[in-house]
């Protein structure tokens, strides 16, 4: 594999990178708080994937500026539409939170092999 | 035909802000929030019946959010699968809200009502939403207000194991829609466009240039709708979920929310991607393969469960595998019975689920080897719960026979013959778990001592009537499918042609 | 939290964050910025304050805050609506330093700012209440 080629797609290694250890933390994890930690760390490689497609090289903020009609702007769809998907992440964080302190009550662990069980 | 088109938009936003009503409503008197849900609900039902009868003739609304046509916007359209499935989704949701004026009273606690209907609206709007939208991202989002508030739906029950169900639920349809969400993030980087009908357009030039990038988004999409829609090896959270739920939520959860995810896919697979795609991929293999064993293997473990709940569960396991082999097969009836399946099994589903929820209301059974005589002292709910149960089976006159024939011709169609055979053995499977609970609550002759006299007689179900009346209503309409199925045919002829 | 110097220093502190929050809401329509960024400033800042002064309120007035907090987190989504229902084909551009100049879209970033505030006081309030 060409070296220049890794470089130049760099953000789109580590975020693979990152989306593969989220899930095999959500999925191997007993911990409950690090599982919730595991989902946050996948959705944002996803966040680091989309800002990355959108990036242009050299680009400049996109806040159209009468002076350079032509100039080479970042497309700013990625990142507004990645602002939806952290509001979806903060959200699903905030339920799991709610619901593993309730477990918590139950329980008196947030460990999950002392109760997930098989059925 | 300018308000026409404003029309789908409406039936998103109206649950969408009534449900913020109802925590408030709730605060003041807790009384209100069931009729104006109901009442929510029937108005959204009358608009996606003026919807459909647009529809019917032929032409596909569309409408642009806020007036941003579509490579900016966001952009409605409503062709006629989806007229049909928003006229199912939120009339099984009008029948199921009634149902929940006295069941949610007896299953939950009184502080969390309010909530609980938040939590439904937001599902329903959700579900409208996720299948007229045209924009991939925004059928993201949807996805997301659908699984969470689904979670809520199970979490509101607020016993051990329905938080533990709803936690797994919770992470499991994260990591789901996080495939999805990646899968988005590849299309969007192969062809820059989020609108289906754009991705399809640059997807058939730039096909040959991402070979492998194309199988990967493929894959990525399989698996997060996989999760989302419990096809068999990645169904792990559905028995949980859908059995420690409260009777209403199991009911809208098995029928509507795991339908919801197929359609999505469905619209991703076929108008996105386009056919050439599809037939020239490993995917309809791989879609094939996991469905047949989902069909055989979600029937087997059904038959083992004792629990009534966790049964039915398992063998909405078994259903979502014959929705998603006719997917695979990718005939015109293989794609005919897939869908004609999802409108069917969510009417036994929806049968099934209220009738376990009244039984249990009225007795406090949960367990299939307890049903002795229940055919006498609950004649119309296990009357219904029969009419669903032959329905699931595939007996001729009920609903579930057509679409089973229609899936047995449409791998016909696809050259696999042997298919039939899967076909067969899943439903023998479903007569084996089904059969022994009707037997025995008809014909079982243990009780007689318990009860005093000897001879049983019928009597009424002593259940209110907002719990029969929906059951009456479902189960008439599952054989209504089964003897008239003309009408819906129709709808779904037309789509089958504009996919194909 | 019952430390001298972070009720010190944030006594101070507070006013400018709930300014800066206000700041970047009203320059979301036409510059870097936005309702959604700004709300959580505010909301953050609102949340640090009950965190570090709010052990000592009673449950009755917490009650009331997370009542006020759910009827915002409406009022907020349905201004943010309205940019969906009243269709303004392409409006205006906007001229920079002036805050109504963009029509709807002006209105429908209040209505977020005001729902992202709330929205985080109002979670914190539903898993601090459960125990």
């Amino acid at each position: 594999m060409d070296l220049e080629l890794i470089l130049l797609n760099f953000p789109y290694f580590v975020s693979i990178i990152l989306f593969s250890m989220g899930t095999l933390i959500v999925l191997t994890q007993p911990n409950l708080v690090k599982k919730v930690i595991g989902i946050n760390i996948m959705e944002t490689s996803i966040f680091l994937f989309f800002i990355a497609v959108g990036n242009a090289h050299g680009g400049i903020p996109p806040i159209f500026d009468p002076q350079f009609p032509d100039a080479l702007y970042v497309n700013p769809l990625p990142s507004v539409l990645m602002l939806t998907g952290i509001v979806v992440s903060f959200s699903v964080t905030a339920f799991a939170l709610a619901l593993i302190v309730k477990l918590y009550i139950y329980y008196g662990t947030i460990s999950a092999p002392n109760f997930m069980k098989l059925k | 035909m300018d308000t026409v088109a404003r029309l789908p938009f409406y039936c998103v936003i109206i649950p969408l802000v009534a449900s913020f009503c109802m925590p408030v409503l709730a605060r003041w008197k807790k009384e209100f929030c069931a009729p104006l849900a109901t009442l929510t609900t029937g108005i959204v039902f009358i608009l996606t019946l003026v919807i459909a009868n647009h529809v019917i003739q032929g032409i596909p609304i569309s409408y642009s959010v806020a007036g941003w046509d579509p490579p900016w916007g966001i952009e409605i359209v409503v062709d006629s699968l989806s007229s049909i499935m928003i006229i199912l989704i939120s009339g099984i949701s009008m029948l199921i809200l009634i149902y929940s004026f006295t069941a949610i009273k007896h299953e939950l606690e009184r502080i969390v009502t309010g909530w609980y209907y938040t939590a439904f609206l937001l599902c329903l709007s959700g579900m409208i939403g996720l299948v007229i939208s045209n924009d991939i991202f925004n059928m993201y989002v949807l996805i997301e207000i659908t699984g969470i508030s689904a979670c809520a739906l199970v979490a509101a029950k607020g016993t051990r194991l329905s938080t533990e169900a709803a936690l797994k639920y919770l992470l499991l349809a994260t990591i789901g829609s996080g495939f999805i969400l990646f899968g988005i993030g590849f299309i969007y980087m192969i062809t820059g466009h989020l609108n289906i009908f754009f991705i399809a357009e640059e997807l058939a030039l730039v096909r040959d240039s991402y070979p492998i990038l194309i199988w990967t988004t493929l894959s990525f999409f399989v698996v997060g709708f996989g999760v989302k829609a419990a096809l068999f090896p990645l169904h792990l959270w559905l028995p949980d979920a859908h059995s420690s739920a409260p009777s209403p939520s199991s009911a809208v959860l098995s029928s509507l929310v795991v339908k919801v995810y197929i359609i999505a896919f469905l619209k991703i697979l076929f108008i996105a991607f386009g056919l050439e795609i599809f037939h020239e991929t490993f995917i309809r293999h791989l879609i094939i393969v996991l469905a047949v064993i989902a069909m055989l293997s979600g029937s087997f473990f059904a038959f083992v469960q004792i629990e009534l709940k966790r049964r039915l569960a398992y063998s909405t396991v078994a259903q979502i595998g014959y929705v998603f082999l006719g997917i695979g097969l990718g005939t015109p009836w293989g794609l005919a019975a897939a869908m004609l399946h999802i409108i069917v099994h969510a009417f036994m589903k929806t049968c099934l689920f209220l009738c376990a929820g009244a039984i249990a209301y009225k007795t406090g059974r949960k367990h299939v080897n307890e049903f002795t005589g229940m055919g006498y002292l609950m004649p119309i709910t296990m009357g219904a719960f029969t009419v669903a149960a032959f329905s699931m089976v595939g007996i001729p006159l009920f609903g579930g026979f057509i679409s089973k024939y229609g899936l047995a011709l449409g791998s016909l169609e696809a050259n696999l013959p042997l298919l039939i055979l899967a076909i067969i053995l899943s439903s023998l499977l479903n007569a084996t778990y089904y059969f022994p609970i009707i037997g025995q609550a008809y014909f079982s002759q243990e009780e007689e001592s318990e009860n005093g006299h000897g001879k049983r007689r019928f009597q009424r179900d002593q259940i209110p009537n907002s719990m029969l009346v929906p059951i009456v209503i479902v189960a008439l309409g599952i054989i209504y499918l089964g003897i008239f199925p003309g009408t819906v045919l129709h709808f779904i002829n037309q789509t089958v042609t504009a996919l194909l | 939290m019952h430390d001298y110097a972070t009720r010190v220093v944030f006594r101070y502190m507070l006013l400018f964050v709930l300014l800066y929050g206000v700041y970047v809401v009203m320059h979301g329509h036409i510059s870097p910025g936005g309702g959604f960024s700004g709300g959580m400033l505010i909301g953050l800042g609102l949340l640090l304050y009950i965190l570090i002064f709010g052990q000592l309120w009673d449950t009755r007035f917490r009650q009331m805050i997370l009542d006020s907090a759910i009827i915002f987190v409406g009022i907020g989504g349905i201004l943010e609506v309205l940019k969906f229902i009243i269709p303004h084909e392409h409006g205006p551009i906007g001229v920079p330093g002036t805050l109504f100049s963009v029509g709807i879209i002006s209105v429908s970033n209040f209505g977020i700012g005001i729902l992202v505030a709330s929205t985080i006081l109002g979670v914190y309030y539903m898993i601090s209440e459960e125990d």
